[in-house]
């Protein structure tokens, strides 16, 4: 029986399940099945997730929970004015997840992106949505610290679709935003540093990859570094294939600051690029079956990248070096052509939305979909 | 004039680092001017990450490693000459940056560093005259050795006219030994090696042909002349934003108070036109290169020996060649000591590109900020690379959630939604959602394009439907006019209204017809024929009074046997017609019609008790510039009618 074509109805997964279930070593849909992913349910969809930046003691009065554990911030996503952001540690130990009460708080629309400040000192957690907004998670709970509005006199600020922290200038934050510009941050002052119009449409991601580069990907199907040395000018480093497809998301090697990767929409590939070759990807990952909608950088190795999507795969690829190297080789032309295979995968029960590997706990890569949060050990 | 020393030197350094089979060597040389260590020369002994040659024939381990090195220089050449107008031919064998390793690649950038008297560690062994021994290399600070990527044992000794400086990356503890055997190579190189830097530079150039001939255009070079060892980002930050701004000239009054470079640029200046240099004129293909060469030395022999770091390692996808020149000329010795105007070039290169007035300075010109960039974050990513090695591989757990990958996997999860709904949703329903959800704040800002779009879609298809369901009402309503009898407006509601009544009137006479029918029959049971024929009579009459009254009640015109009904909407016309049957009278009829220029469309007739009924419905059509009326019509039928 032919497996892959089609989207079968719900009633013949059943079958299709045992057969695989023959064929692959591990569980296929149910977490329980597969020891070594752990689920936290909430009672709301999930779209942000953050993790903490480094081990974090949690002096919470709820749980004695070990120093070196990872702490996870889960933006809900629900249709409504008023969004939550929970505060979820999870016991290494004892394999358990331990929310944080104390530190959820209320968050107005979903956000759109949450993270950490890059060192566990200030515990800062930001989050994007209509504007930015700085939370400090003290000790006790989570207040607001700051609202970094860009609204100018109209009132007005465009919502922002994501931002980055830059992990060697902490004190910069870049968002970017649906009326096509990238606002830098300077979140100590509170002010902003500079404002770029970044693309000809809506601007979908921002990633930095040095104190002062950045790079952004937008509706306009474009990838495009800024320097903040040289605002005057940006630099394409790639276009979608299709002219304005858009492009979803970036995410920027944060170990080999060469390489960055992109996804497009309703796009199965993921493409990675290399800086110092603009306009020609080093790598298309086609494996996935479906959409691709997060991309994650290893945070200890350089050639690594995971990445999830609609088919309910988390996919664990390794870039060779011939394919690093910029596909000299006769060999790593082939592998650019059919595409190489990932070497590690992941199936959860329904569409991935969310991907983030932990850099504090580098084992540590969780996902989500629908209600739920797992932590899967890699 | 200048003999030919470095290729001695190269040779004492590679003999050197080869004997102790240590990793690189470099002699750091003293600029007179500005009384710091610049780069002398170097060879490389370390790892390779690739290794291309020219012929397929294996050479011996030891030219491949002269090789390298000089591969490694030509790159950095080729790297720091600046976006050449011209593209040049680079031999197949040469390295693309992709190909080293990182140690190589940090050995490339030491040919840019600079290191004032006691500042850094060549610095210090010259200021001291004595050696330094520098073990573990990658743990000190970076104030005591910036560089630590490239070794972890470092020894400076001070030679002559500068520092040697032998680099392992392994530790190796101190010895004397290794230090007095090092410096005998150098005794017999050494002699020979006396002429001060600036004679040295007399050489000329010979690579950056192109931009050569744009040296004699250009402005005062204006450089920021860090005198520091260039260890932190934020100078170089500042490096490039004066590489950058050098055409404002604005630059270096700019901030450099750190650098206190005004006063020393101008006695750059002054020197500029003082110098008087011996030519070296190798053979050069053009005339202009020659004269340009001249300048740049000019230029090059008082400005920056001591470079900054961010003049390096830029331009990464420049492919640069000389014209005409060879590889084996590139290895001659004029070609080793000019690196010096390397610096030159890496700073003039992108300020020489928006010199130009064409439209290759667009492209060069942005080309030059984004290699810059790209520099930078190569720099960068190297600063960080403590140990390459531990960066390959990705530790996977046993008890791990991921599985290998097999290419039977085709278990896939039926999406139910469409694609990406949810980050579909997030990204591109932001503004909506904040619009709904808010405070009902307006948004005008941003681009709608997408929005817009999607609606002028949905609107088009709207107004085709639209379009499509009033024609058919329309239509409709027509066909009812035709079928009600007496219909005087012609609006829709009055339709209604009398078509109303007309349904009623003909459910009453269908009462009564029904009424009288059985009447009838029960009448008819109890009579006789007689009463049969007067029943007859009696009903033929009703019949005929009904008949009488129904033409009573259609006739508009108040004719009890004829009557003429028109109506118009548009260009549609109805035409009902009663009157007394007579030959011909459908064929007159018709033919009129024809001549007023009506279409029939449709036509039914019937012939009862003499009498003639027709109901014809027609477009009509422009005839002799003007259209019938009702009036008309009208008239015309009648005319008809009475005429026979």
């Amino acid at each position: 029986m032919p497996m892959i074509s089609s989207n079968p109805p719900s009633g013949g997964n059943k079958a299709q399940q045992q057969q695989q279930q023959e064929e692959m070593e591990s569980s296929t849909q149910e977490s329980p099945l597969n020891p070594n992913a752990f689920t936290f349910d909430l009672p709301h969809p999930v779209y942000a997730m953050a993790f903490s930046p480094s081990p974090f003691a949690v002096a919470s009065s709820c749980s004695a929970v070990a120093a070196a554990s990872p702490r996870l911030a889960l933006g809900s996503f629900v249709e409504e004015y008023g969004n939550r952001v929970d505060v979820v540690a999870f016991d290494e130990d004892a394999l358990a997840f331990r929310p944080d009460p104390a530190l959820s708080f209320d968050h107005p629309y979903p956000p759109t992106k949450l993270m950490f400040h890059p060192s566990p000192l200030p515990p800062l957690l930001a989050s994007a949505s209509d504007s930015l907004r700085l939370w400090h998670l003290g000790p006790e709970t989570a207040e607001l610290r700051s609202v970094l509005d860009n609204s100018k006199s109209s009132g007005y600020c465009a919502p922002l679709t994501s931002f980055d922290w830059n992990d060697e200038e902490p004190r910069r934050i870049g968002t970017s935003s649906i009326d096509t510009t990238c606002t830098i941050w300077d979140v100590e002052r509170c002010a902003i540093e500079t404002q770029l119009i970044a693309h000809d449409k809506e601007v979908y991601d921002i990633a930095w990859g040095q104190a002062g580069v950045f790079a952004s990907v937008s509706a306009d199907g474009s990838v495009r570094i800024f320097d903040l040395r040289d605002k005057e000018h940006s630099t394409i480093v790639y276009e979608s294939p299709r002219p304005d497809t858009p492009l979803l998301r970036l995410a920027w090697n944060k170990v080999d600051r060469c390489y960055m990767a992109t996804t497009m929409m309703d796009s199965n590939r993921v493409v990675v690029l290399d800086i110092r070759s603009p306009a020609a990807p080093v790598a298309e990952l086609q494996r996935h079956r479906a959409s691709v909608n997060a991309i994650a950088w290893a945070p200890q190795a350089s050639r690594h990248i995971c990445s999830a999507g609609d088919d309910g795969q988390a996919l664990i690829w390794e870039l060779a070096a011939a394919a690093a190297a910029g596909g000299s080789s006769e060999a790593a032309i082939t592998a650019a052509l059919e595409g190489i295979d990932p070497i590690l995968v992941y199936t959860a029960g329904a569409e991935i939305n969310q991907l983030q590997w932990s850099a504090a706990h580098h084992d540590w890569v969780g996902i989500a979909f629908s209600n739920k949060v797992q932590l899967l050990r890699v | 004039m200048v003999a030919p020393p470095s290729t001695g030197l190269q040779q004492a350094l590679q003999a050197v680092v080869q004997s102790v089979h240590w990793t690189y060597s470099l002699f750091w040389q003293v600029c007179p001017q500005q009384g710091t260590l610049v780069w002398g020369d170097g060879y490389y002994n370390g790892g390779i990450k690739t290794r291309k040659t020219v012929q397929p024939v294996e050479v011996s381990t030891e030219e491949a490693s002269l090789q390298r090195s000089q591969q490694l220089r030509e790159l950095f050449e080729s790297l720091s000459s600046g976006e050449a107008n011209l593209p040049a031919r680079r031999p197949c064998a040469a390295l693309s940056p992709e190909d080293l390793t990182e140690a190589e690649w940090f050995y490339l950038m030491c040919i840019s560093f600079s290191f004032p008297p006691g500042v850094g560690l060549p610095g210090k062994a010259f200021a001291r005259q004595q050696h330094v021994w520098l073990t573990r290399a990658n743990e000190v600070d970076s104030k005591v050795f910036s560089r630590a990527i490239l070794a972890k044992t470092v020894v400076c000794i001070p030679l002559m006219e500068g520092v040697l400086e032998l680099g392992y990356t392994e530790k190796v503890e101190e010895d004397v030994a290794l230090i007095q055997h090092a410096k005998r190579f150098f005794t017999d190189y050494f002699d020979v090696h006396t002429k001060p830097a600036l004679s040295e530079q007399s050489a000329s150039n010979q690579f950056a042909s192109a931009d050569h001939a744009l040296y004699h255009q250009q402005a005062p070079i204006m450089h920021q002349m860090n005198m520091e060892t260039h260890a932190s980002n934020q100078e170089e930050d500042d490096a490039h934003d004066h590489n950058e701004d050098y055409n404002d000239d604005d630059d270096d009054d700019g901030d450099d108070d750190d650098d206190g470079d005004g006063s020393s640029r101008s006695e750059l200046k002054g020197m500029r036109y003082g110098v008087d240099v011996s030519m070296h004129h190798p053979a050069v293909a053009a005339a202009e290169e020659e004269e340009a060469s001249e300048l740049m030395q000019l230029e090059m022999s008082e400005d920056i020996r001591v470079g900054s770091v961010s003049d390096c390692s830029n331009n990464l996808d420049v492919e640069h060649m000389p014209d005409g020149e060879s590889k084996k000329e590139r290895q001659d010795h004029d070609f080793s000591k000019n690196w010096h105007f390397l610096l030159e070039d890496l700073g003039n290169g992108f300020g020489f590109q928006q010199s130009l007035g064409t439209q290759v300075q667009d492209f060069s010109s942005e080309d030059a900020h984004y290699s810059e960039t790209v520099s930078s974050i190569l720099r960068h990513n190297m600063n960080r690379w403590v140990d390459a090695s531990s960066f390959s591989y990705l530790v996977r757990s046993h008890n791990s959630a991921f599985s290998m990958w097999s290419c039977k996997r085709d278990h896939t999860v039926s999406s139910q939604g469409s694609s990406q709904w949810l980050l579909k949703s997030v990204l591109l329903n932001t503004r909506d959602r904040h619009r709904k959800l808010g405070d009902g704040r307006d948004g005008e800002g941003g681009n709608k394009l997408q929005k817009c779009a999607a609606q002028e879609e949905v609107s088009a298809n709207h107004v085709l439907a639209e379009r499509r369901r009033r024609e058919k009402l329309n239509e409709r309503f027509m066909v009812l006019r035709s079928l009600v009898p007496f219909v005087t407006k012609m609006d829709k509601a009055s339709i209604l209204g009398d078509t109303i009544e007309y349904i009623e009137q003909l459910r009453r006479r269908i009462q009564d017809l029904e009424g009288r029918n059985r009447q009838q029959t029960s009448k008819r049971q109890c009579g006789s024929q007689v009463g049969n024929c007067k029943l007859d009579a009696q009903r033929r009459v009703g019949v005929s009074a009904d008949k009488r009254k129904l033409q009573v009640l259609e006739g508009s015109n108040g004719m009890a046997t004829t009557s003429v009904h028109v109506s118009m909407s548009e260009a549609d016309a109805l035409l009902e017609l009663h009157c007394p049957c007579r030959d011909g009278l459908l064929l007159d009829i018709m033919q009129t019609l024809h001549e007023l220029g009506l279409e029939v469309s449709s036509l039914q007739c019937s012939s009862i008790n003499g009498v003639f009924g027709a109901e014809m419905r027609s477009k009509m059509k422009e005839a002799y510039g003007r259209r019938t009326d009702i009036v008309e019509l009208k008239k015309a039928i009648h005319q008809i009618i009475s005429d026979h």
